[in-house]
């Protein structure tokens, strides 16, 4: 197996699974701060690539900014429903889980009907290739990847050195202890779910060129997260990242060997493995 | 002696909650347990509870060694205890809270429990007239149909008791339990206490209310930084120099 | 309310489900109609199971998985094995009931959201078994087909058949009543009692006495066994087995007919599943529509009603009666607010 051949299997894996860490950073982060599965995740995924739709290829804005505009306003729509919805249900998982089912269903149901049920496309805003050895790769490909490192490293900072990150990560430990220390975990808990949404809709919309748009674009990411989150450590940021660069490891290389189909059920049996070794993840809490 | 920590310690990481701490409770008496805060006297519960493992150490309860049981082993030989925060059953009526807790999570009798047979219904009977006893010992039992989240606070204090009698433990480990009281509802409950004692019951617990603690225990044990640094009588702590030290120089902080 | 009163609720309640059951064919013989009393029947054995799981604080999504693993057991039993139908019915509920025990005691490791994501990806790992692998048995994308009715039983006057709807209906109800009076006998005993103390605190339950993962995993297996009981019946009505029926869309709409319900009461699954029911059947024509209005009012029902629909005569009846005591108790003064 020439060497080229894995290295580009390897980045085609990573490529899109740096895509998918993003959006399990979001779920992670709103799963720690407000102790909800926001089963809707999905649909913030899938309005950035509306965004990035209607913005750029029906409004003909510049890529660059259609994302920055992307990443605010679904990050902004984060806002709304958390304030709206989700912070009356902060740490009653079971209720917030239906709650966000009924707003994947409300979602879903206006973009089919307001957009259509099939696929649009977006172009591509970055064209042209790199060379690098044997190994080519799409411009942006690696426009993709670099852009998610960067908001990966943009959130890493942002936890671990601003006064407020370090309070989210307070609330997230210990919401009760965090506002004994007076803690603002409105702020918090608005931020977080805005945060991780605006990462759901970086994603959408990083995507959007390189798959097609569609209602139901995110039910597949929203899986991939779930799996990263699984193998890399529950309520682990850095675990996320881990999870991220194996799934897409096993994915890039299992795409050389067997179909599509076989291969999204690589990611499922690396779940198991997981789980029956080390049920909280490899880099998970104990 | 009924309860004994030997040279218990909790770590958490890099700090040490509990140094080396070593401590008896005698059957029959009221004993309590008192220091500035964070003296890791909740954390001393939390050990002997079960609810926390011990770093190092032993802890032995009627000869029996308990420290490395779960919580729901260390109730069935006899010890229950309250929380700080009034934890109780919300969406239950204050007589369910009660059941709930005289079952003491009884596993057996799945199929006895199915067909409703005699044994089943003989235990469900005695079940039911403990609860009503203990209600009746804290005055709750008009309030027995009531959701328990609906209660005014020092009758979710008194059903918290409540639920710790009816699991028939015989240490009742009580933190804070005069904590929020006015003066006229603290002397009721101090009676109270003095009343368990006079039925058999060992009593072990932190308050901060100094007065009730030198009136009411037997035996005081005090906390500082984690380590024991005086036991005895209540006239001998309250003359001890350490003790006093130890107060002055972590502000009392009392609400 | 004392315990001696809870049991007559039992006992009324299930004596409503009966007398509903048995009127059903006796107000009408058409088809569909039946059909739909029988999937309805069907849907409550799976979200009363699923509510005693979710009563003691599990947010099981696996629980189709156990449906659809004594569902496949049941058919190849049947189909491989020569086994009767009547065979097959008690063996292959405790099939997955088996399953469960291993299941169950994975995800009993983490909590919370996590317990969530694990029971989620055993979902997905057992419906992707079933889609893909074992495909000389399991029928593979395709499904598994030609399985066998129910095998008649030979009775006084000659054998019953259930080919029909209706015999499938009266196998349906039979199969949900005894289910049912199981769950609501054990939901009125101390099983419920200390279901119910676990979901509302862990850690009390604990120090007074409760072995918490037992009880969990406890009724965990009892859910997928009875899981396992629709699922034997769906194979041998449907007759044609596919991964989809065990998937997250399914799954999906009983948490959410369960949840909507309320967890809380056993009556809950009930109302939550005929008030959806009813809804799916008057909206049927809307489409997209549909599934918008089924998410708002999930939306509003949850946010408005966060202990269910079954706790709405409750609520309404705190809201007028405020500062009463219930049940015969005396009244303790203006303090006391519902």
């Amino acid at each position: 197996m020439p060497i080229e051949l894995l290295v580009q299997a390897l980045l085609n894996g990573f490529g899109l699974a740096v895509v998918y860490v993003l959006v399990a950073l979001g779920l992670t982060l709103i799963f720690s701060i407000l102790e909800v599965i926001n089963f809707a995740h999905g649909e913030f995924y899938m309005l950035g690539g509306f965004a990035a739709y209607y913005l750029f290829a029906v409004g003909g804005l510049n890529y660059f900014a259609t994302l920055v505009l992307a990443v605010l306003l679904v990050g902004l729509a984060g806002v709304v429903a958390e304030r709206l919805v989700f912070r009356h249900l902060r740490g009653k998982t079971l209720n917030a889980f239906i709650v966000s089912l009924g707003l994947l269903w409300v979602l879903q149901a206006t973009a089919q009907l307001s957009f259509g049920v099939l696929d649009k496309s977006v172009p591509s805003a970055v064209s042209g290739i790199v060379r690098v050895g044997g190994v080519i790769v799409s411009r942006e490909r690696l426009f993709v990847i670099l852009t998610a490192v960067a908001l990966i490293t943009g959130l890493y900072l942002f936890l671990k050195f601003t006064r407020t990150g370090q309070a989210m990560r307070a609330v997230a430990q210990d919401t009760d202890a965090a506002a004994l220390q007076g803690v603002n975990i409105e702020l918090a808990s608005a931020l977080g779910f805005g945060i991780g949404c605006a990462l759901a809709g970086a994603a959408g919309a990083l995507l959007a060129p390189i798959f097609a748009v569609s209602p139901t674009m995110g039910a597949l990411p929203v899986v991939k997260a779930f799996i990263i989150i699984i193998v890399g450590g529950m309520g682990s940021l850095p675990g996320a990242v881990l999870g991220g660069l194996l799934l897409g490891a096993v994915e890039g290389v299992g795409t050389l060997f067997m179909s599509s189909a076989a291969v999204n059920i690589l990611g499922f049996l690396m779940v198991i493995a997981i789980l029956l070794l080390r049920p909280r993840g490899l880099l998970g809490a104990a | 002696m009924l309860l004994e920590l030997r040279d218990v310690s909790k770590r958490f990481g890099g700090l040490q909650a509990v140094a080396a701490v070593s401590m008896t409770v005698t059957a029959g008496t009221i004993h309590g347990l008192i220091g500035p805060n964070g003296a890791g006297k909740s954390t001393v519960f939390n050990l002997i509870t079960g609810v926390l493992p011990v770093t190092s150490g032993e802890i032995r309860f009627k000869g029996e060694r308990i420290s490395t049981l779960r919580p729901s082993e260390i109730c069935r030989r006899g010890i229950a205890r309250t929380f700080q925060a009034t934890t109780l059953f919300r969406e239950f009526t204050v007589l369910d809270n009660v059941m709930a807790a005289s079952h003491l999570g009884a596993e057996r009798g799945f199929v006895r429990t199915l067909l409703a047979t005699a044994a089943y219904r003989v235990r469900e009977a005695a079940a039911l007239a403990r609860a009503r006893d203990v209600l009746g010992a804290v005055r709750l039992l008009d309030a027995a149909g009531l959701r328990a989240g609906a209660l005014p606070h020092r009758d979710q204090r008194a059903l918290s008791l409540a639920m710790v009698l009816a699991t028939g433990a015989d240490l009742v480990i009580l933190d804070e339990p005069l904590a929020g009281l006015t003066t006229q509802e603290s002397e009721d409950a101090m009676k109270a206490l003095r009343a368990l004692r006079a039925g058999g019951k060992t009593i072990l617990l932190v308050e901060h209310d100094m007065r009730a603690v030198m009136g009411l225990c037997d035996v005081i044990t005090v906390l500082d930084h984690g380590v024991r640094i005086a036991e005895g009588m209540p006239r001998d702590i309250q003359a001890n120099p350490a003790v006093i030290e130890a107060y002055l120089g972590a502000e009392d902080t009392r609400a | 309310m004392p315990p001696e009163l809870r049991r007559v609720d039992g006992w009324i309640g299930f004596g409503l489900l009966l007398a509903a059951g048995v009127a059903v064919p006796l107000l009408t013989h058409d088809s569909y109609h039946l059909d739909v009393a029988t999937v309805t029947l069907r849907n409550l054995l799976l979200t009363m199971s699923l509510r005693y799981v979710m009563s003691t604080g599990q947010l099981n999504m696996a629980h189709v998985s156990f449906m659809g693993i004594a569902a496949y057991a049941s058919a190849l039993l049947v189909t491989r094995a020569g086994w009767s139908f009547w065979a097959a019915l008690p063996v292959a509920p405790l099939l997955a009931a088996l399953a469960a025990v291993p299941v169950g005691r994975v995800a009993l490791r983490v909590s919370g959201p996590y317990y969530f994501l694990i029971s989620f990806a055993f979902l997905e790992v057992l419906r992707l078994v079933f889609n893909n692998f074992f495909v000389d048995y399991l029928g593979g994308p395709s499904g598994l087909v030609e399985i066998p009715p129910a095998h008649p039983l030979p009775l006084t006057g000659g054998a019953v058949t259930f080919t029909s709807k209706l015999a499938q209906y009266w196998l349906m109800l039979v199969l949900f009543l005894a289910s049912a009076a199981v769950l609501i006998r054990l939901e009125f005993s101390r099983f419920g009692l200390v279901n119910g103390a676990i979901r509302q605190g862990e850690l009390l339950a604990e120090t007074l006495g409760v072995n918490v993962p037992r009880y969990k995993l406890g009724a965990f297996v009892l859910g997928a066994f009875f899981a396992g009981v629709a699922g034997v019946f769906f194979a041998h009505s449907q007759r044609v087995l596919h991964s989809s029926d065990f998937g997250l869309e399914p799954m999906v709409l009983l948490v959410a007919f369960t949840v909507m319900g309320g967890v809380g009461s056993v009556w809950g699954p009930v109302v939550g599943t005929l008030v959806l029911a009813v809804a799916s059947e008057l909206l049927r024509e809307l489409h997209h529509y549909e599934i918008l209005v089924y998410g708002l009012v999930l939306m509003v029902v949850m946010l408005f009603f966060p202990d269910g629909l079954v706790a709405l005569p409750g609520r309404v009846a705190r809201w007028f009666g405020r500062g009463r005591a219930k049940d015969g108790a005396s009244t303790l003064g203006a303090g006391l607010a519902p």
